[in-house]
């Protein structure tokens, strides 16, 4: 990990600046004979809200369980406002002020939205460590019409919301720590019109806020010029674009990854013309 | 002929299957919703059934309701509302543990041992327990750490302490310690027919210890019904119980939120196998002796399974309550004690047990379904 891969030419290279809350450079990642990511620079402002982009399979989500400490890198090195950043579990990204939103939620379906919304940060009565539900449900509450999500009953099991409330509750259980960058992966899979725009919504109000920073991966154009402050797209593990959204439009967005496919389909055109013809 | 046949078929069954297909989803709402509204209460169906039981063998059989019956009734339910409430906290984890039967025949094997060496009661009872509480964390490492199934898990240490408990004790039953009975005799006054007759009558008498660690017709029934209570509150109320049913429901999403998963495991397994060693030695005590004999420890460790499941804990994890075990026990204690005194053969008793057991599962699989709302009425 310390011998950092010497960066490529056509690869965007790490521009720092002093307000940068989180920056990787020359991360690198394998995963027995696939290359899910080559060489990756990438970094946060406070504040910020970055879409990333990618194709399926380009190392986007391989790129945020890196950050979130759920992998390590082979190679490259991640900064946390200024500092080495090298996370050796999840526990200690969050601990450091990284959580995570994961596709598949982490919701505990048996459990009440406010059990939820607080577990692993219960609030106790003292000095028997007795749960002070009356007090959470209260706080949970609050939270909740604070980043402005409305749901009916918080003392139900999460099993009975709807999808888009359940991300809304996986999202607002991170915004309701003390985390200061929250990733968000595919917050808006799987779901309709009118609960993605609850999600984009809430992502809005985060960002006015301006407290937390944010990264997500998403795959509507649309959604990522609406949303988020600056896009950076993957493609085959590298950086092929870091640009702030105000000058990126869904043409150019396009046009990168139909460029993609036309090389893709070149190649494979080559290596069939190189192939020797069978009987 | 087949021909003639078939061209009306053809022509007719798209509509009448239809038809029935309506008449089903019509015909069904009112009813229903009561019974699932009483029922979604965790441990509903079993109380309605259980009284339901009660009330049974209450009109059915005159010596059911009485207290000397309720006595005979203690020592079967009593021991399986402990055993059952260890195994409950295992079981909304999603894991099993069967390693019960052994601590329920080894611990009072050890209590045995060590009093021998000359230890004391006392000393000897918690030496007991804490050895089996190492078993519990052995059960919880190798689930946790090591990733092997619990059922494979409990499985070989159900034989192999079985096994220890054999060898150690070389199969021969010995007198509990401390248990023993003293008689004394005293002078009795009786009036008879307005003359008054001394006669000399024996009195049994057990000690202090023996009273209060199972020897006492109420000493299993209070240590039952206190630990229910506080185990009910703990799996209720405080952070373990929460983060129990938080593995069991989704163990991979627990984790990621930062749930200490190896850690909750294993304790729940030293639970399990502190309260199996208790009624081990509890029932070692009543009992006077210390059978080493494996046959009776297997039965108990599944009707304490059953008594849990009947009580409404899933067997997949995720949900289920202490309380519910005691009422499972109290259950299946009044359908044993029931079907004997109307005489029935004890081959049928078996038999409404495990179509009991199968009821009540049906019923847990419907209210999960309900609570969870993913069924169509709910």
């Amino acid at each position: 990990m310390a011998d950092a891969a010497t960066p490529k030419t056509g690869v965007v290279g790490p521009t720092s600046a002093p307000d940068d809350v989180l920056r990787v450079e020359h991360i690198a990642k394998r995963f027995g004979p696939v290359t899910a990511l080559k060489d990756v620079n990438l970094h946060l402002k406070k504040g910020e809200v970055l879409g990333l982009l990618g194709d399926n399979g380009a190392g986007k989500s391989t790129l945020i369980k890196i950050l979130c400490g759920f992998q390590k890198p082979d190679a490259g090195k991640m900064f946390l406002h200024g500092q080495p950043f090298e996370p050796n579990s999840v526990d200690e990204a969050r601990a450091a002020g990284i959580e995570t939103v994961y596709q598949d939620l982490a919701l505990i379906d048996e459990l009440s939205v406010y059990h939820n919304l607080f577990l692993r940060k219960e609030r106790l009565h003292r000095p028997v460590p007795i749960l002070a539900n009356r007090q959470m449900k209260r706080e949970a509450r609050t939270a909740l019409d604070e980043i402005g999500i409305n749901i009916p009953r918080i003392d139900v099991s999460v099993a009975r919301l709807s999808g888009g409330q359940r991300q809304a509750i996986a999202v607002a259980r991170t915004v309701n720590s003390d985390a200061d960058i929250i990733l968000l992966d595919e917050p808006l899979a799987a779901m309709g019109a009118k609960e993605g725009a609850q999600i984009l919504d809430l992502v809005a109000r985060l960002k006015e806020e301006g407290r937390v920073s944010i990264i997500m991966i998403l795959h509507n154009y649309v959604h990522v010029l609406q949303a988020c402050d600056r896009v950076s797209m993957i493609q085959d593990g590298a950086i092929a674009l870091d640009k702030p959204t105000a000058e990126t439009s869904v043409e150019e967005l396009t046009d990168i990854v139909v460029n993609e496919y036309r090389r893709a389909r070149e190649a494979t055109h080559r290596e069939e013309a190189a192939r020797p013809a069978g009987p | 002929m087949a021909s003639a046949a078939q061209s009306p078929a053809q022509g007719g069954s798209p509509t009448p299957q239809e038809d029935g297909r309506e008449h089903h989803s019509v015909a069904l709402p009112a009813g229903r919703e009561i019974l699932s509204r009483l029922i979604s209460l965790r441990e509903g169906s079993i109380i309605v059934v259980t009284i339901v039981v009660a009330i049974y063998f209450s009109a059915n059989t005159s010596s059911f309701l009485t207290t000397a019956n309720f006595k005979t009734l203690l020592p079967y339910f009593a021991p399986l509302a402990l055993l059952g409430a260890g195994e409950v906290f295992v079981m909304i984890l999603g894991e099993i543990d069967l390693s019960i039967g052994a601590m329920y025949m080894f611990a009072p094997i050890v209590f045995y041992k060590l009093d021998q060496a000359g230890l004391g009661l006392v000393a000897s009872m918690i030496i007991a327990l804490l050895v089996c509480m190492v078993v519990g964390v052995i059960n919880g490492a190798f689930v946790a750490i090591v990733g092997v199934s619990s059922f494979v898990t409990t499985l070989g240490m159900l034989f192999s302490f079985e096994g220890l408990s054999l060898i150690l004790s070389h199969g021969t039953p010995v007198a509990t310690p401390g248990a023993q009975v003293t008689q004394t005799e005293a002078k009795v006054h009786h009036i008879v027919n307005g003359h008054n007759i001394v006669l000399s009558e024996k009195i049994n008498h057990i000690g202090t210890f023996a009273k209060l660690f199972g020897g006492g017709v109420y000493s299993e029934l209070i240590w039952a019904v206190a630990i229910v209570i506080l185990l009910q509150v703990v799996l209720t109320f405080t952070r373990w119980g929460l983060y129990t049913v938080a593995i069991g429901s989704n163990k991979l999403g627990a984790a990621e939120a930062g749930v200490n998963v190896k850690l909750v495991t294993i304790r729940n397994f030293v639970l399990c196998a502190l309260l199996a060693a208790m009624v081990g030695i509890f029932e070692a005590i009543r009992s006077q002796t210390i059978q080493p004999d494996p046959s009776g420890p297997n039965e108990l460790l599944l009707i304490a399974i059953a008594g849990a499941v009947i009580g409404g804990t899933l067997l997949t994890g995720g949900s289920g309550t202490v309380v519910g075990a005691l009422i499972g026990a109290l259950f299946l204690g009044i359908l044993d004690d029931g079907l004997i005194l109307q005489g029935v053969n004890a081959n049928y008793k078996l038999f409404y047990t495990g179509l009991a057991i199968i009821v009540a599962m049906t019923a847990n699989v419907y209210v999960g379904r309900v609570r969870r709302g993913h069924s169509g009425s709910g």
